[in-house]
């Protein structure tokens, strides 16, 4: 920058752009500690209340109303935690499976459709989750299943799999394929050099994939949200009916929690990357 | 002998997917496309047979007795492809300086800089949105504080309002703006820019004429990925907009778990997707346009 007013003048403009996006979240944090019960808004002063309250470990009475109005427990919350987790541990496996199968047939296979299946895996990505989520609870209905943690996995599964093709297929496209092609002149099998010379070098990519698919399932809230039954809640759909009812200091612990979680969880995919740039 | 083991392995790497999505992916949206053509049931479900009146109840040709037309539903549709359509603008505006600076600092801040942007990726959207209903309430962070300091006398009245909705938008699809239009602003040629200034254009001229057309992917791409999720939302308005907020996804929403009719439902879905395909086709096609040129 030849101007070194403009180059102030951005600087102050970004840095309060981080401060837009971050301030929101160290809202959250620092009322998660109020224990003003009424408006939390008024610093009354700091307690860990509501964090023992969400493990069942205090009985302070929340908000102005009575306990009975109080219908989220400590056990809900942590089935909808269990049910997140499972459905994203089978979420993510299938989709890694089976993103990273199409990722390399169309990277290392000529044939004539490979243009459709480029263009057509954009799809789920592309499409409004409330469409895909609507459209997938005609069609369980149709077929008369039935709404469980099954067609949860499912529903998580038609677009995370498209994430996960995504970003193996990047990784593909770095790979130097003379390793392939020397193991096939050394008279190893299409399975052989899949499975020993391909599958290694990607590692890096499909574990890439696999965090981002966890990482989404377990924040998908849209398409959970029309086909999950009465009786598998997942988190978010859980802290949604919580904001809905309307809001208490509990759901302030309960996102200092997600909040806190996601940090560690993305600091361990850049510590991923770094290492694959090694 | 050896293309025909090709062959199978190819077949057994595209099996999965091409029968996953085919059935969950394809044949869901192809089911959406016939339910909208299909009579509403008397109690929820439907009855098959062919019935256009969904869409006439949309835009106007239902005949007043037996389906209604609403014009509330265009107005629906228009409010949220203007608040697309503003969030994708707002998004632009507060990303395009960032980028530059991002791209301009050294390598560590740069690294520091862009994992706080990918940040955001990585936590819950209902936690953010939380975040603005705490901040934007009548007895909320925003409004205690402008009290406070006597700017102003009575409470604002922001939650609830369309300022919220897009708002909220603007928070939660910022990060998707950003990366692209930082991809493509990273990339920018330098020395073109100086050459443009020492040939004597100044800074306006050479940012129409050489900055601009340089990003103009990245604008593309950042505005296609924001507008997309940013028109079908319901979950934003949900969280932070009343009834002057509500947007079409509300709408699909009420079809499907209050009021049960699922064919009016598909059709309005029908409409969210024929106006994403259509923002995809002719990005594509300026995409490619864009490309030929440079």
């Amino acid at each position: 920058m030849r101007n070194p007013y403009g180059w102030a003048a951005l600087t102050v403009f970004s840095l309060g752009f981080f401060l837009f996006i971050y301030a929101p979240l160290f809202v959250i944090i620092g009322y998660s500690f109020n224990s003003n019960p009424v408006n939390m808004m008024i610093w009354e002063h700091f307690t860990f209340d509501w964090y023992t309250g969400l493990f069942g470990l205090s009985d302070r009475e929340t908000g102005v109303g009575n306990r009975a109005a109080y219908v989220e427990s400590t056990d809900q919350m942590l089935a909808a935690l269990r049910t997140s987790l499972t459905v994203a541990v089978f979420t993510t496996t299938i989709s890694t499976v089976i993103g990273t199968a199409t990722a390399i047939a169309l990277a290392r296979f000529k044939f004539r459709l490979r243009g459709f299946y480029n263009g057509f895996l954009m799809l789920p990505m592309m499409m409004p989750d409330i469409v895909l989520g609507i459209g997938l609870l005609i069609f369980f209905v149709t077929v008369g299943m039935n709404l469980s943690m099954l067609t949860i996995i499912i529903g998580h599964c038609t677009f995370l799999t498209s994430y996960v093709f995504i970003i193996v297929q990047a990784r593909i496209a770095g790979l130097d394929p003379a390793l392939e092609e020397a193991s096939a002149d050394l008279g190893a099998s299409e399975w052989v050099t899949l499975r020993k010379v391909l599958l290694p070098q990607l590692a890096p990519g499909i574990m890439g994939g696999a965090l981002l698919a966890f990482v989404i399932s377990m924040d998908d809230l849209v398409i959970t949200y029309f086909v999950s039954g009465t009786g598998d809640t997942t988190l978010p759909i859980f802290i949604f009916g919580m904001i809905r009812r309307g809001v208490k200091p509990e759901i302030n612990a309960i996102a200092t929690l997600i909040i806190l979680a996601s940090v560690v969880i993305a600091a361990l995919g850049l510590w991923l990357r770094s290492r694959k740039t090694d | 002998m050896a293309l025909r083991r090709q062959s199978v392995v190819l077949g057994v790497l595209l099996a999965p997917v091409t029968l996953f999505l085919g059935i969950f992916f394809l044949l869901p949206l192809c089911i959406i496309a016939v339910f909208s053509f299909l009579t509403p049931g008397l109690y929820g479900g439907v009855e098959w047979t062919f019935y256009h009146w969904n869409y006439g109840r949309i835009f106007g040709w239902a005949d007043g007795f037996i389906e209604i037309f609403e014009p509330v539903y265009l107005q629906i549709l228009w409010r949220s492809l203007s608040f697309a359509a503003l969030t994708v603008i707002l998004t632009l505006i507060l990303c395009y300086p960032v980028a530059f600076w991002v791209s301009r600092l050294s390598d560590r801040w740069r690294l520091v800089f862009l994992f706080l942007i990918t940040l955001p990726f990585f936590s819950s959207l209902i936690v953010r949105l939380y975040a603005w209903l705490l901040i934007l309430k009548p007895t909320g962070l925003l409004n205690t504080v402008l009290l406070n300091i006597g700017l102003i006398s009575e409470p604002l009245e922001i939650l609830y309002t369309p300022a919220a909705v897009v708002l909220g938008m603007v928070y939660v699809m910022v990060p998707f703006m950003f990366l692209p239009l930082y991809a493509s602003v990273d990339t920018l040629d330098r020395a073109q820019i100086e050459a443009s200034l020492d040939l004597g254009a100044n800074r306006v001229q050479t940012f129409l004429k050489v900055v601009l057309p340089q990003t103009l992917p990245g604008i593309i791409g950042g505005a296609v990925i924001v507008f997309i999720p940013s028109v079908g939302n319901f979950v934003v308005p949900d969280v932070l907009g009343g009834a002057k907020g509500l947007m079409i996804g509300n709408l699909v929403e009420q079809q499907f778990l209050s009021s049960r009719n699922w064919p009016f439902g598909s059709a309005l879905s029908m409409i969210i997707m024929a106006v994403v395909l259509t923002v995809l086709m002719v990005s594509v096609r300026r995409a490619k346009k864009v490309g030929g040129h440079a």
